[in-house]
């Protein structure tokens, strides 16, 4: 009992002994800061900047994103703002198919990062994200009167902006085709479905895979169906309206249902090649490059990422069409696209706010535009542009344009990934056209009875 | 030492109030929200008693197809564990070269992160690029090359394998405990009267060992039950709709929609089918014990 109560005296004194010795080193740490902060103190300028990094040296701001929203350049930028504030950046990239899901759930308990990546979209960051709470008010910042009217909509609720646009809105996601293999083959670009067919047939007959589809990502694949169903509605004229009063349905439409089919069918003649199934996006432009396959969907900076992949591949050697499903020849404009959104449950709100100030100035946003491909013109006032020939005879080729459907229509941009699931279950055979879009009705009506959206009410 | 000494009651009282708190209060909040529409949509949270679960059950939603996909990863990843788990463990209770480096190799993927084995097996079962197609092409067997994670056919199978080789190491490590505790007495004994290696491990092996198979099992089919990283990383609960969805894959993907409500009724439903199966099984295990 003795070496017992001996033991039992000798680790509480040691257990005093860390906690003071635990306090005496935050006591030095204090010191020493304070001490550096003397130091730093006497005057302006430099010294004063000094003094901010030192302030900043333990302050870490994370920031949560989907591949490809957070560009290399903009990790470049990144350690430039941690050498000027000395605030360090944790960036935190998630895969696309699982973002949504994460996000979600970060927000929903509380845990999100400081900041975090977010399609904008006029409904759904209010009823998806709902910034309102769980996003800090941005419209008083300095660089915020330099964000692109349409985009700055986009990312606003009750006239004020949550979210600072983080790519360039311009772009169209179009589908995007090697020029010199259409040449050697003779092709045109296509104006119908027929005509796209035609096409197809023909780089397959020449021993190539018309179209790179990447459908392990979950996303891409479904820009074959919001993109050209502009087409919808210049077919019947104030569909989007019906849509969003809940006054039609998407099941019954002869468009989607058109649409659909097509996309089905394009699998079934091969036109999408063996491995779409399994194919990234990240392996676009390197595909593209081999020759192997002729066309993708992408946006205007493709050119420049295959070039990137391939020196001696011409930047202007990628053009671009609509996608020519249910005779689509409506430009599908989108105002909206990934954006930096501050969490309104960060510690670090001064921080967010410096690097959302630091990633819009000036010389941030030519960066990024000089070291990012795919951007030709970021939506600030202050960003520079460089459109080519190419993007400039794309965009003027197509005289009407629609917004397209995950923007101008309510609660579809939030199930974006559900479609992905579903439109992969059509292309596996499991589910038909019709039942596609009456999963994409339920949902709607799902989201839409949950946020108690009066249109939903009976 | 009275060996007859019963301890007071509170002496339990700080275990039970933590685990009451912690536990069992939240699981019993959680029963509760699954009869409410609480969502991420609305502050406005309302009754809506079996909604819920008349959505789970109906035949318009896919959640049977979830349960009978997460019974059917169960039934095969316990079954196959075991047996591949006893078969290894037999082989590593002999005398053979590097015993323990064999041992450590089997065991190895047992630790590893089971997300870090799921985009390591994403990559190598890719179709086009993946190294298990390439050497079956290299080797002459390009016929057997599969698209394994994304057709309908091949995905479920695919994922059960890659968690078959990760776990089957960690039953085999139990097993050995289990083989090796026994007595080398009864070999001898048995080898006396004439018996072969099928007979002594029938007769002596496996009836001793039983105990430790029934760990196992419990093991396997709690971790079965709950299984989501594995497939988050491999599939995330595709190809299509359901291939490989499992309850706890669908339970993410409803707190990510925001439907709590669906969720919390989907995980109600999950623990009250444990507590069946843990309760089953607990009786099984303990019934040849007698109290001492």
């Amino acid at each position: 009992m003795g070496i017992k109560k001996l033991i039992a005296i000798g680790l509480v004194i040691m257990m005093c002994l860390s906690v003071a010795a635990c306090a005496q080193n935050e006591a030095a740490n204090d010191g020493g800061s304070n001490a550096a902060a003397t130091t730093a103190a006497p005057e302006g300028g430099q010294e004063a900047d000094t003094q901010a990094n030192a302030d900043n040296q333990d302050i870490t701001i994370s920031f949560m994103a989907s591949i490809d929203w957070v560009q290399e350049a903009e990790l470049e930028l990144g350690k430039k703002f941690t050498e000027e504030t000395g605030i360090k950046v944790d960036y935190q990239i998630v895969p696309s198919d699982q973002y949504p899901s994460l996000l979600m759930t970060k927000l929903n308990t509380g845990e999100c990062t400081d900041i975090f990546g977010g399609q904008s979209g006029k409904f759904d960051i209010q009823t998806m994200y709902n910034v309102e709470k769980n996003a800090l008010d941005l419209s008083g910042e300095e660089w915020a009167k330099n964000v692109d009217e349409l985009a700055a909509a986009e990312l606003s609720v009750n006239g004020a902006l949550y979210g600072q646009p983080m790519q360039d809105v311009s772009n169209v996601w179009a589908v995007a085709y090697n020029k010199q293999i259409f040449s050697d083959l003779g092709l045109e670009i296509p104006t119908s479905y027929a005509g796209f067919k035609e096409v197809c047939d023909a780089i397959l007959a020449a021993g190539k895979t018309p179209i790179y589809e990447c459908v392990a990502d979950g996303w891409h694949h479904v820009e074959w169906f919001p993109e050209p169903a502009v087409t919808a509605e210049a077919a019947s004229p104030g569909l989007v309206d019906q849509l969003n009063n809940n006054e039609a349905t998407f099941s019954g439409n002869a468009t989607f249902e058109l649409i659909l089919s097509q996309i089905k069918e394009m699998v079934d003649l091969g036109y999408w090649g063996e491995n779409y199934m399994s194919n990234t996006y990240a392996d676009s432009a390197k595909n593209i490059a081999s020759g192997e396959y002729v066309m993708t969907i992408a946006n205007q900076g493709f050119g420049a990422e295959v070039n990137a992949v391939d020196p001696s591949f011409s930047v202007d050697n990628i053009g671009y069409f609509v996608m020519p499903l249910a005779d689509n020849q409506t430009l599908n404009v989108n105002p909206s696209g990934p954006s930096r959104f501050a969490y309104s449950g960060s510690e670090n709100t001064d921080a967010v706010k410096q690097y959302l100030a630091f990633m819009a100035t000036d010389e941030s946003l030519q960066y990024l535009t000089e070291n990012v491909g795919k951007f030709n013109k970021l939506p600030f006032s202050n960003a520079p542009s460089k459109y080519t020939e190419t993007i400039s005879e794309f965009y003027d080729r197509y005289p009407t344009s629609g917004t397209v459907f995950q923007t101008a229509v309510k609660y579809v941009n939030p199930q974006w990934m559900e479609m992905g699931t579903n439109i992969s279950a059509l292309l596996l055979g499991e589910m038909t056209p019709s039942e596609v879009l009456e999963t994409i009705d339920k949902t709607r009506a799902d989201q839409a009875t949950a946020a108690s959206d009066p249109a939903w009410a009976n | 030492m009275n060996k007859k000494k019963v301890y007071p009651f509170y002496f339990v009282l700080g275990a039970l109030a933590l685990y009451t708190v912690l536990f069992v209060v939240p699981s019993i909040i959680g029963i509760g929200y699954s009869f409410t529409n609480w969502s991420a949509y609305s502050d406005d949270l309302k009754f809506v008693w079996l909604d819920n679960f008349k959505l789970i059950f109906s035949a318009e939603e896919d959640y049977m197809d979830i349960i009978s996909n997460t019974l059917k990863f169960t039934a095969v990843t316990t079954v196959l564990k075991n047996v591949l788990g006893l078969a290894l463990a037999l082989l590593l209770t002999k005398s053979i070269r590097f015993l323990n480096f064999h041992r450590g190799i089997m065991f190895m993927p047992s630790v590893l992160s089971t997300l870090i084995i799921g985009m390591i097996f994403k990559s190598i079962l890719d179709p086009a690029n993946g190294l298990l197609n390439t050497f079956l092409r290299s080797a002459g067997l390009g016929f057997l090359a599969g698209k394994w994670l994304v057709t309908s056919e091949l995905a479920f199978g695919s994922v059960m394998a890659v968690d078959i080789w990760r776990g089957t190491g960690y039953i085999m490590t139990i097993l050995i405990a289990g083989i090796l505790s026994i007595s080398l007495t009864y070999y001898e004994a048995a080898g006396i009267d004439g018996a072969n290696g099928f007979q002594k491990f029938r007769y002596i092996t496996l009836p001793l060992i039983m105990p430790t198979l029934a760990t196992t099992t419990v093991l396997n089919v709690i971790y079965g039950l709950k299984v989501f990283d594995m497939i988050y990383a491999l599939t995330n609960g595709g190809p299509g709709r359901t291939t490989t969805e499992v309850l706890y894959t669908a339970v993410f993907k409803r707190f990510g929609t925001g439907q709590y409500a669906a969720g919390t009724a989907l995980s109600s439903v999950m623990f009250l089918f444990m507590a069946v199966v843990g309760v089953f099984m607990i009786r099984v295990m303990t019934k040849g014990e007698v109290a001492e």
